[in-house]
């Protein structure tokens, strides 16, 4: 009720406002329809799911065991290589590059694009693939990969065992000491729901979009009116013609699934990336899925998503729907990172080959044809999505003191 | 030991009995001018060998693609003429007079066993470009494969009767309507490209099941490479459709995997 009477006023004030607006589109003015698709996309900050297939999510001994294993290279048996090297704090929780670059002395470029971690725990499918379907069950994959960190489970048993500090903090997230040789990949599984726990706390701060839906929301028209013009003009076709919200969809601007947009998908020649028709196939031979042994969910309930994946031939191509907060900082984009700034991204969008998509596949993508005007004006507005604040990453977490001592 | 030896010989020499898999006659290809570089003619036909398709329908925008593709291998190359010269009329060719002078020319230069896929429809199928196509057809005794709705299918077949055509995707219609429209026409096969509902986790879906037995012989398999990268995926559609296809009696699944395009198109072309 109170929401209907705030979005009421607002659309009242809007009508005012646009009244004096003497060019272009007022930071108000929008139709009952538009303000209901802007309340969509908030509030934020969103609450952190706890996730029950991982029963550390949201402990703090664990997170802070996760915190010191982001930033450890000994992760890595080269110890050339941590969270940390790809997801550098100082860019925003990627690394700039087109794809990523691995570890070791040949430093292979990856596949794909270095996505960030910011509000990362919104996602219900991890990797670009979506081919894991909890963000524990994900980070295994950095640590195994042969090209990344090269890891096994022994060595990060070993790594857990071996260091004091970490051994402690370890007996604290899971109540007892790391184990033994013979049970490595259960130190692995550990290490990777520590990882999970702290990847969870990473939640980006507001942006001068969410202060601007929450002036809408309560009628603040001196507030709204802070918006930049341009902002306001590129949101309307954000949640308007452009149809982005459909996709970009909810606080977190991700419907959280995959689609294709067109973008090639050759690695290199004679090789393709599948998209999430090879990530399905991997989520369901995962053997540390939801539906798995290492899943502490013992209902199994929260894997129902996993157990109903087929693949269809619509998946071949399809990349996940990334979050747009932030976007701003996390240039280049694209699952390969091809496109180097928005405004190329913007241009994809609008100029879009519709023949690389199958015409009853993907009906909803059309081009869209925008003026150069309006092209600047939606990447005025996906800037201000952009957070305020980041929560401090500072990768000191201290000695572990055994507990008892203060 | 020699008997066992024959044997042997015999089981490998006799097909559907060796370990051989299932042949494939893909009847939905394209390989349009962004996919030759890409992926270059000499892996395009590997690729096919490797999925074991046995024949494959391809069209191209432009056909100059199909043309390359049937020089490197004219004993698994089946040419259908595209009215697309380039990628990009899908939307545009059925207004577009030229479209005629590009299908004439062509089709006395080379041979085709159809022309398509092309993307019409509606009323769209009554204008002057379509309707100069299927007389084209008729002309040249070709097949149309058409990328339509069913009220376009039945706008061809009310142009000419005696058309065959073969529906692209089966018109992404429901299975009651599939069967409709084929035992209405007798000239009409159905090609299952880019759909997965009716054999989805290597199951056949009960109601595509009824229309497979009641028209076991009017049913193709395809992959549809409409984007370049989707060569790469030919192979692992031959091996999708041979998962569903084990779930039919074997002489049906036979028929939509590969004789079914054998009996239609295979001695078209004259070489």
């Amino acid at each position: 009720m109170r929401r209907t009477a705030a979005l009421i006023a607002a659309a009242l004030i809007a009508t005012g406002a646009a009244a004096q607006q003497h060019a272009g589109l007022s930071p108000l003015a929008a139709s009952p329809e538009e303000l209901r698709n802007i309340q969509r996309h908030g509030p934020w900050p969103q609450p952190v799911p706890r996730d029950p297939s991982n029963r550390v999510s949201g402990k703090a001994e664990a997170i802070a065991l996760g915190r010191a294993l982001f930033f450890d290279p000994r992760l890595s048996p080269r110890a050339d290589l941590s969270c940390a090297s790809c997801h550098l704090p100082e860019r925003t929780l990627t690394d700039g590059r087109e794809r990523a670059q691995g570890g070791g002395p040949a430093k292979p470029r990856l596949d794909r694009n270095t996505p960030g971690l910011w509000n990362v725990a919104q996602g219900r499918w991890f990797g670009w693939d979506g081919g894991s379907d909890s963000l524990w069950s994900f980070t295994p994959r950095p640590i195994l990969h042969p090209d990344e960190m090269g890891a096994s489970p022994a060595h990060v048993a070993r790594l857990l065992r071996d260091d004091a500090n970490l051994a402690c903090r370890y007996a604290q997230a899971f109540g007892r000491a790391v184990p033994p040789e013979a049970d490595a990949e259960t130190a692995l599984v550990d290490a990777a729901k520590a990882l999970a726990a702290y990847l969870e706390t990473l939640v980006s701060g507001k942006s001068a979009f969410d202060e601007f839906r929450e002036a809408l929301a309560r009628g603040d028209a001196a507030a709204a009116a802070r918006y930049p013009a341009d902002a306001r003009r590129g949101l309307s076709l954000f949640a308007g013609k452009g149809l982005c919200s459909v996709c970009h969809f909810g606080p977190n601007f991700s419907n959280g699934e995959f689609h294709n947009i067109g973008m090639p998908h050759m690695v290199e020649p004679g090789r393709v990336d599948p998209g999430r028709h090879g990530g399905i196939r991997r989520v369901r031979a995962d053997k540390y899925n939801r539906l798995g042994a290492y899943s502490d969910d013992a209902t199994r309930t929260s894997g129902s998503r996993t157990l109903h994946l087929t693949e269809n031939h619509g998946n071949y191509g399809q990349f996940k729907v990334p979050s747009l907060r932030n976007v701003a900082l996390t240039a280049p984009y694209m699952h390969d990172g091809r496109l180097a700034t928005l405004r190329e991204v913007v241009r994809h969008y609008s100029e879009l080959d519709i023949d690389r998509l199958h015409q009853d596949g993907d009906a909803l993508l059309k081009p869209l044809r925008l003026s150069d005007a309006e092209s600047e004006d939606l990447v005025a507005f996906l800037r201000t999505l952009t957070s305020r604040g980041f929560p401090d990453l500072n990768p000191v977490t201290g000695p572990c003191k055994p507990q008892g001592q203060r | 030991m020699r008997a066992w030896l024959y044997v042997g010989a015999l089981l490998a020499a006799t097909p559907g009995l060796a370990a051989d898999p299932l042949p494939i006659f893909d009847a939905h290809l394209h390989y349009s001018h962004d996919a030759w570089e890409m992926v270059p003619p000499k892996e395009v036909i590997a690729l096919l060998k490797k999925g074991g398709v046995r024949r494959a329908l391809v069209s191209s925008s432009s056909d100059d693609g199909t043309q390359m593709l049937y020089a490197e291998a004219p004993e698994l190359i089946i040419p259908v003429l595209r009215p697309y010269r380039s990628r990009g009329e899908i939307g545009s060719w059925f207004q577009d007079p030229t479209v005629i002078t590009h299908l004439e020319d062509r089709l006395k230069r080379y041979q085709y066993v159809g022309i398509g896929e092309f993307h019409l429809y509606g009323d769209s199928a009554d204008l002057p470009v379509p309707r100069r196509m299927v007389e084209l057809a008729r002309e040249y005794k070709l097949f149309l494969h058409a990328h339509s709705d069913a009220d376009a299918i039945e706008r061809l077949f009310r142009r000419d009767p005696n058309a065959r055509i073969l529906w692209a995707h089966s018109g992404f219609e429901q299975p009651a309507k599939v069967r409709e429209l084929l035992r209405k026409h007798k000239n009409l096969w159905a090609d299952l490209a880019y759909r997965n509902e009716h054999g989805s986790g290597g199951k056949v879906d009960p109601e595509w099941r009824a229309a497979f037995m009641e028209f076991p012989d009017r049913f193709l398999v395809g992959t549809d490479t409409f984007a370049p990268e989707r060569w790469h995926y030919v192979v692992e559609h031959a091996n999708w459709s041979r998962a569903w296809l084990k779930d039919l009696p074997p002489a049906v699944a036979e028929k939509i995997a590969y004789k079914n395009g054998e009996a239609l198109f295979g001695n078209m072309i004259k070489r």
